[in-house]
């Protein structure tokens, strides 16, 4: 099973984007967000990114999602659509889950047939791991977080404006008046 | 809205133009649309009414769409290549999906559908930034890309915007409707000639920018929305009145106006490059574009329509509005044309 465990965590990942863009209720879309969230989180420490994983779950999902779903709460309505009470929400979600189930049975025909999307793939051997990729002695991942804090501070200095102008706009837009 | 923060965001709008235009790394291409793109919404929202709330959230909408395109063709040259240069996209399916995201931001056909809504329910100063600096930002990262675009998609799109721009504004009576698809209109022109020439985008695009920021400007002078509006100004400011005259013959690309130059120089490069039908559909719809610009001019300038007030001349007073450099604007919107051989150059 901890062979294929990408590959189950990238088709629960993509059905749960099918969960919440056939458009159930804010409150039930934010769950499934939460859902798909954590499961990409976990498709990164798959792959070796232990800090970055971990980060996303900290602070992406338990910090702005957590928001989200408080301001959702705040403005959820009395009977909220959930995927089985809507004919169109359900029809939706059906068709999204059988599209994905299609395409992801025409790139997995076989081990011998190659199927070329947008890239080449070759049965379910793409989304396996063998190994972590490792060079050896460090992990990719940490030098690059510590590319970040030194040779990317311009990077740091524009994204923290960014999120400062984020918040700046949130404000001045909710504010009104 | 309080002026430190009118300050802070009018500087992230033009920091976020700037580092998509310095930039050679996708990633910081992207993170400068993205912060463009936050920042001008509470511009977009200064009046506070729902119209305004909804022409924004329309804005935000087609442009976050657009930068998730733009993104996913990013990552998939990422791929494909292993490199972030923002030259010569060589892979055919990403150079298209970058095109169709860039064309969605600028508002080309067929994206072109919130161009009329969102200038429609801003005001006229905002409508201006909208229509003039939002578009630096993507022509210049088609500018990169342009010698290994594909044609067909890029000539496809321009002949639809000069159609929908001419057929779009002939049933228009509100100004910033008008200046919405001619803004199509004009990116029609400008896309048609990127993959031949794309110096001449840069001059189309700057002379565009003059011209409209002069259009816009004026408008705000006389505080018109509406072709009704504008026909009262003879009794306010006739200056003004002749300067619309000229201004609109100018957009609609008149000889000896400048805004002849563009189109003169776009029909000479397509020519040269045997696109003579092409040419010649540009120019037959370019006509639909004059047409609205002349209504225009004769309900300004041309004819005393009947109106309520019956005096010849008000009191005029001083004006307050915001038009610097209006002056050099117009100058440089009417009489440029004798520095056409210099112009290219310039790029």
């Amino acid at each position: 099973m901890m062979t294929y465990i990408v590959f189950i965590l990238s088709v629960i990942f993509v059905v749960s984007f099918v969960g919440f863009s056939s458009k159930p209720s804010p409150i039930y879309g934010g769950l499934v967000l939460i859902i798909s969230g954590a499961i990409g989180c976990g498709i990164v420490l798959c792959f070796g990114g232990s800090f970055l994983g971990l980060m996303v779950f900290l602070i992406y999902l338990g910090g702005m999602l957590v928001v989200f779903g408080y301001t959702t709460a705040m403005a959820t309505e009395q009977y909220p659509e959930v995927w089985v009470s809507n004919k169109a929400v359900l029809g939706a979600f059906i068709v999204g889950l059988l599209s994905e189930l299609l395409t992801a049975c025409y790139i997995l025909k076989g081990d011998d047939v190659e199927v070329e999307v947008v890239l080449k793939f070759n049965g379910a051997g793409d989304w396996v791991i063998y190994d972590t990729g490792d060079s050896g002695f460090f992990s990719e991942e940490a030098m690059g977080i510590a590319a970040l804090y030194s040779y990317g501070t311009w990077l740091v200095i524009v994204t923290g404006w960014s999120l400062f102008i984020g918040v700046l706009v949130i404000m001045e837009v909710t504010r009104g008046n | 809205m309080k002026p430190p923060i009118l300050t802070i965001i009018m500087f992230t709008i033009i920091s976020g133009t700037i580092m998509v235009l310095m930039s050679s790394h996708w990633l910081t291409i992207w993170i400068g649309f993205e912060m463009n793109m936050l920042a001008i919404i509470p511009i977009l929202m200064k009046k506070f009414s729902p119209r305004a709330i909804e022409a924004a959230t329309k804005y935000f909408l087609t442009q976050a769409t657009a930068s998730m395109l733009l993104m996913l063709g990013i990552i998939m040259n990422l791929l494909l290549t292993g490199q972030w240069t923002a030259l010569n996209i060589l892979n055919p399916i990403v150079s298209n999906m970058m095109t169709v995201a860039l064309s969605m931001k600028l508002g080309l056909s067929p994206f072109h559908f919130w161009v009329p809504e969102v200038t429609q329910g801003i005001p006229l100063m905002s409508g201006m930034i909208l229509l003039t600096w939002q578009k630096i930002a993507p022509l210049s990262v088609l500018y990169q890309m342009a010698p290994s675009m594909n044609t067909h998609l890029l000539m496809i799109m321009a002949f639809m915007s000069v159609l929908i721009g001419g057929w779009g504004g002939l049933n228009q009576t509100q100004l910033r409707k008008i200046l919405a698809y001619s803004s199509i209109a004009h990116m029609g022109w400008m896309i048609a000639v990127t993959t031949y020439n794309p110096t001449l985008m840069l001059l189309n695009l700057t002379i565009y920018i003059m011209m409209t920021l002069g259009t816009f400007m004026l408008f705000t002078f006389s505080s018109s929305t509406t072709t009704l509006s504008l026909s009262l100004t003879w009794n306010k400011l006739p200056l003004i009145t002749s300067l619309i005259l000229i201004i609109m013959l100018s957009l609609g690309g008149l000889p000896p106006l400048s805004g002849f130059m563009p189109k003169w120089m776009i029909i000479h490069e397509l020519t040269k490059n045997n696109m003579i039908t092409a040419a010649m559909f540009m120019t037959i719809t370019a006509l639909l574009n004059l047409y609205f610009y002349m209504r225009l001019t004769y309900a300004t300038a041309l004819t005393l329509f009947p109106s309520t007030n019956n005096m010849k001349m008000k009191w005029q007073f001083e004006s307050t509005k915001y038009t610097t450099l209006l002056p050099p604007l117009i100058v440089m919107s009417t009489m440029l044309l004798p520095l056409t051989p210099m112009m290219p150059t310039l790029f």
